[in-house]
Order: C-alpha cells, then sequence, then structure tokens
C-alpha cells in the first residue's frame, strides 16, 4: 500500500515487430503496461502512474503521473512502432517528469521495457543509476525481447547502481508460451516488494489462467463487484430451492402408495409424509409465531437455518426429529394459527412452490385443522385423488 | 573576540532545538542505509562517535528538517573527522523539498566552510537576521575536506530560540454547561 509515483518507459522501436511474444512484443507490452496501471492504482487509489515511449522521433511523454487509469489507457492507442530506443534518455526524463509530480510524498518509481539492443555504454548507464538513486528513485527493468551479447549484464550494472535495499527489480521474460502479463504478475514489478497489490494479481492471475472471466461462479469477479455477485449467488440458490420443492412435490404425487404406507405409524407423521409442503408450512409458520414446543429448541435453531438456506435439508431434520416422538401438542397450537384463513393464505402465496389454490394444499389445511382421526380419513380421501 | 561572543550567547539564551524537531517528516537524500540521519541528529547516537551519517552514491548530502514551531536559528555545530568531514554546507530557511537539482536555483540563507575546529565541536554562528522565521531548515553538504567519495558526519546540533507561537496541544475544548 505504498503511496507511489510510476513512470512506465515503453519500447516502441522496430523491434517490437517480432512475433515470438504473441501475438506481438508490442501487444504483449502494451497489455503488461495496463495490467501494471491497474495494479498500481489499485493498490493505493492516490498512486500515479505515467507514460513515455523511448523510441519513435525521441522520447515523448504520453502522459504525466496521474490518477486517472482512463486517460493512461487511453494514450497507449494509436502508438507507432519505429526508430532505435534511447534508453538513457528515456529513464533521465522519466526522472524529471517524476521530479515534478504533484503530490511530494510519494515514492518515486521508474518502469523500464528493455526490449531492444542497448547502445549505451555500461558506464554510461551506471552514472545514470547513481543518479537515481541519489534522488530515491526506484527502477524496475523488464528484460525481455531481443537478446543480445551484453544486454543482461548493462542491465544488470544499471540495477546495481540503483538498487536500495532491494527496492530495484530485474525481470527477465524469455519468449515463449506464456504471456508478457502472466509472467510479470507474479514478480516483484507487479506485487511491489512484497506487500500489497497482491490481491490484484492473485485475482488477475486467475482471470488469466482460466483464459477468461469463467474462473468465477457466475462470470463476476467478487474482487471486482462483490454485491452482484453476492446478488447472483442468493438468487441462483433461491431458485435452486424453489425447484428442487417443486420436484419433490412431482415426485410425491407419483408415489402415493409408498407414502400412505409410512403414514399409518403416528399421527404427524400420516401428515406430515405425504405432504412435504405442508412440513414446510408447519415449519414457517410456527417458527414465524415463535410457538414453543413445536421443535426441541436445539431443532429450532437447526430449522431456521435449514429453511433458510436448503429446504430438502430442513425436510430431512424435521422427519428424523419426528421419528418416535409424540407431536400432537404442536399441531394444536399450529391449527389455531392455520384456522385463521386470510393470514394462511398470505403466508402460502408468498412459500415458494406451494400454490394455494392446488387441491392438495387446501385439503392439507383442512386436515390439519381436524384431529387425529380424521386425518386419517383425509388421507384415505387424498389417495384416489392422488392416483388421477 | 568574536570567537568568545559567540560561546556566550550559545550559553546565554540559545537552547538546542533537539526536542522541537518534527521527527515524521525529516529526511535526507544520499544517505547510506546503513548510516542514517539519525547517528548524527538524534540525542545518545550523535555523541557516539563510530556513528556517522555517511553519503552513499556520492559525498553530497541534502537533509531536510522541519519543526513542530517557528524558531529562531542562531548557530549550528556540525563535527565530523579531519578529512571526510564535510566542508561546504548551505543551509535553506523554509524551502520544502528541494532535490540536488535545485540547490543552485535560489541563493542559500547562509554557507559556512567548515575549518577543523569547527569539525571538533565549534558552533557556526549564522546570519540571524536570515533565519527569524524558520518552519523547516535545509541542509545541504556540497563537498567534504578531503574530496573523497563518502562524506562522513558524526554529529549535527542546532542551537536557537524559539517564537511564541500557539501550542496547539494546549488548546482545550470548551466545555458545555
Amino acid at each position: 500500500m505504498v503511496l507511489e509515483a510510476t513512470m512506465i518507459c515503453i519500447d516502441n522501436s522496430e523491434w517490437m515487430r517480432n512475433g515470438d511474444y504473441s501475438p506481438s512484443r508490442f501487444q504483449a507490452q502494451a497489455d503488461a503496461v495496463s495490467l501494471i496501471c491497474g495494479a498500481k492504482t489499485q493498490s493505493n487509489p492516490e498512486n500515479t502512474v505515467g507514460i513515455l515511449t523511448m523510441a519513435g522521433k525521441g522520447v515523448r511523454v504520453l502522459a504525466t503521473p496521474t490518477s486517472d487509469l482512463g486517460k493512461i489507457l487511453s494514450c497507449m492507442h494509436g502508438l507507432e512502432m519505429g526508430g532505435e530506443t534511447n534508453l538513457a534518455a528515456g529513464i533521465l526524463i522519466a526522472q524529471l517528469a517524476l521530479k515534478h509530480r504533484q503530490n511530494k510524498n510519494q515514492q518515486q518509481r521508474i518502469i523500464v521495457f528493455a526490449g531492444s539492443p542497448i547502445k549505451h555504454e555500461r558506464k554510461a548507464l551506471e552514472i545514470i543509476g547513481k543518479k537515481l538513486k541519489k534522488n530515491s528513485v526506484a527502477l524496475d527493468i523488464v528484460n525481455f525481447g531481443e537478446e543480445e551479447d551484453g544486454k543482461p549484464e548493462k542491465l544488470e550494472a544499471l540495477l546495481g547502481s540503483v538498487n536500495n535495499n532491494d527496492t530495484s527489480h530485474m525481470v527477465h521474460v524469455p519468449p515463449g508460451q506464456n504471456a508478457l502479463s502472466d509472467v510479470l504478475i507474479s514478480t516483484p514489478v507487479f506485487t511491489g516488494d512484497g506487500e500489497g497489490g497482491s490481491g490484484f494479481a492473485a485475482a488477475a492471475a486467475a482471470a488469466a489462467a482460466a483464459g477468461g472471466v469463467s474462473d468465477f461462479d457466475f462470470g463476476v469477479d467478487p474482487n471486482i463487484d462483490p454485491e452482484l455477485a453476492l446478488a447472483l449467488r442468493v438468487s441462483m440458490e433461491e431458485e435452486r430451492a424453489r425447484q428442487e420443492a417443486a420436484a419433490k412435490k412431482a415426485a410425491e404425487e407419483a408415489q402415493p402408495q409408498s407414502e400412505s404406507q409410512n403414514a399409518t405409524s403416528t399421527a404427524t407423521e400420516k401428515v406430515s409424509d405425504p405432504m412435504d409442503e405442508d412440513d414446510l408450512l408447519k415449519q414457517a409458520v410456527a417458527l414465524s409465531m415463535n410457538i414453543p414446543g413445536s421443535d426441541s429448541s436445539a431443532g429450532d435453531a437447526q430449522m431456521s437455518e435449514a429453511t433458510n438456506d436448503d429446504q430438502e435439508l430442513a425436510l430431512a431434520l424435521q422427519m428424523s426429529m419426528q421419528d418416535g416422538s409424540k407431536d400432537s401438542s404442536a399441531p394444536s397450537d399450529v391449527s389455531k394459527v392455520l384456522g385463521d384463513q386470510s393470514f394462511m393464505s398470505s403466508i402460502l402465496s408468498s412459500l415458494p412452490g406451494v400454490d394455494p389454490n392446488d387441491p392438495n394444499v387446501k385439503d392439507l389445511l383442512a386436515s390439519l385443522l381436524g384431529q387425529s382421526e380424521p386425518q386419517e380419513k383425509k388421507d384415505e380421501d387424498e389417495q384416489p385423488k392422488d392416483d388421477k | 573576540m568574536s570567537a568568545a561572543e559567540s560561546a556566550t550567547a550559545v550559553q546565554r539564551s540559545q537552547v538546542d532545538l533537539l526536542d522541537f524537531i518534527d521527527w515524521s517528516g525529516v529526511e535526507c537524500l544520499n544517505q547510506s542505509s546503513s548510516h542514517s540521519l539519525s547517528n548524527a541528529l538524534k540525542q545518545g547516537y550523535r555523541e557516539d562517535e563510530g556513528l556517522n551519517l555517511e553519503s552513499d552514491a556520492d559525498e553530497q548530502l541534502l537533509i531536510y528538517i522541519p519543526f513542530t514551531q517557528v524558531i529562531k536559528l542562531h548557530s549550528v555545530v556540525v563535527m565530523g573527522s579531519e578529512e571526510e568531514g564535510p566542508k561546504t554546507v548551505k543551509l535553506f530557511a523554509n524551502r520544502e523539498h528541494m532535490g540536488f537539482s535545485n540547490v543552485s536555483d535560489f541563493p542559500p540563507s547562509d554557507t559556512a566552510v567548515l575549518s577543523s575546529d569547527n569539525l571538533k565541536g565549534k558552533p557556526v554562528v549564522l546570519k540571524y537576521v536570515k533565519f527569524q522565521n524558520v518552519r523547516s531548515l535545509t541542509i545541504f553538504i556540497e563537498d567534504n575536506q578531503s574530496g573523497s567519495e563518502i562524506t562522513k558526519i558524526q554529529k549535527i546540533a542546532l542551537y536557537g530560540s524559539t517564537v511564541e507561537t500557539t501550542d496547539m496541544k494546549g488548546l482545550k475544548k470548551i466545555e458545555d454547561h
């Protein structure tokens, strides 16, 4: 989270037309620059980034250090390749641009993309490095592209004369399968001396590795838009629960026989087993009215969580709890509530997957209001209807 | 005569301004990371002859010292070794964020060429009229005694007096009754 002003020196010389990095060296470099800008501005909102080109007709500053990411990315468009890179002039002008930054509290950093052969002597580079160190400017060098005898040594000498307490780094990126930006993400260029920025880097790495956005559920990165990701996830779960309830109801109607046999065990089980929605209905009503004794207190907590998250789980819990338990008092409490028709219809309409006009549901209500013996009769009545 | 006067002046009304230095804003350009400014400024460190402020890439140093309140600067003491101690010292009052490139852009408030007596601890009396209203001080060490690559400073002490300024910590909120 260090407050930093960065100048990125881009190599736009003729050597960048080469295609040994896909799609071309220049394009790979542009992608890396965009990622760096994003990482810097994300790690600290007050960070500023500027861009200059080192080749072409001469060193040209495209953007002075600014925190406006859009402006930085737009100035990368329409860049022409050509000419030879003037590394020394590029670094010195970058240092000048940093000297005139608006916020003097920012640390100064220069990131250089060294993709073409270096025509300067080692001595000259060392002098430049010392000047940077004297003015406490850190330097990151990305060595890619053209490989020339003596280039790594020159760059090492430059790094050595600049480096103060490991604030400056060099990265070698050989040509190959991996894109330039992917290799850079794991380096200190992105992670900024091991602190900050790694959240963005990790997210970007995940996105890059998956070849796009599909690494995250619903195609939305929780890091970027947590509210949208959360909303999508919740609506997905609700839809899934609703579909499960509907599927269960369809399954019950297809298997009335097996369920009617289960109904002979206990009174409440007769009522609850054939109609799973009845269970959920009772639970929902009991919970909303906060009726004690409808379940054990521990079961209440379990049930409330279960109904919120997974209706199937709630059903399983209730069935296991009702095994061997005389729940006769519960229906009577609940039945008073169920007697209030307007209240019941409003509750029913709010439950997903329950249609108040469904004859099965209506019979359920009627049966709950009655006693256990009428419930048995109702079950028998319901069975012929289910057979239809 | 002037030496005796300056010595008594230091004793008379001038205090060591160490207490009024705003440590959060103190900066030093081109210092070596193992031999930093605290070795020369801080109480205890500056008395130790083994602990020096050393320059890094070349022999110049740029030290920026802000103060917690406005002071008048009377004299400075700069101690160092015979060969590697500083020679030409330029002082700038109330200039923020100077760099090595703009030290020659404006004239210093005062310049001192240190003799071997100064390096042993004799205070350098400054042009008092130029330092009447000092919020921050920038010390530019241009070269050292022998012209070597590294300048070493053992102690820097500032003597002066304070101007009556409001102590913000003493301000208390009026209690509502």
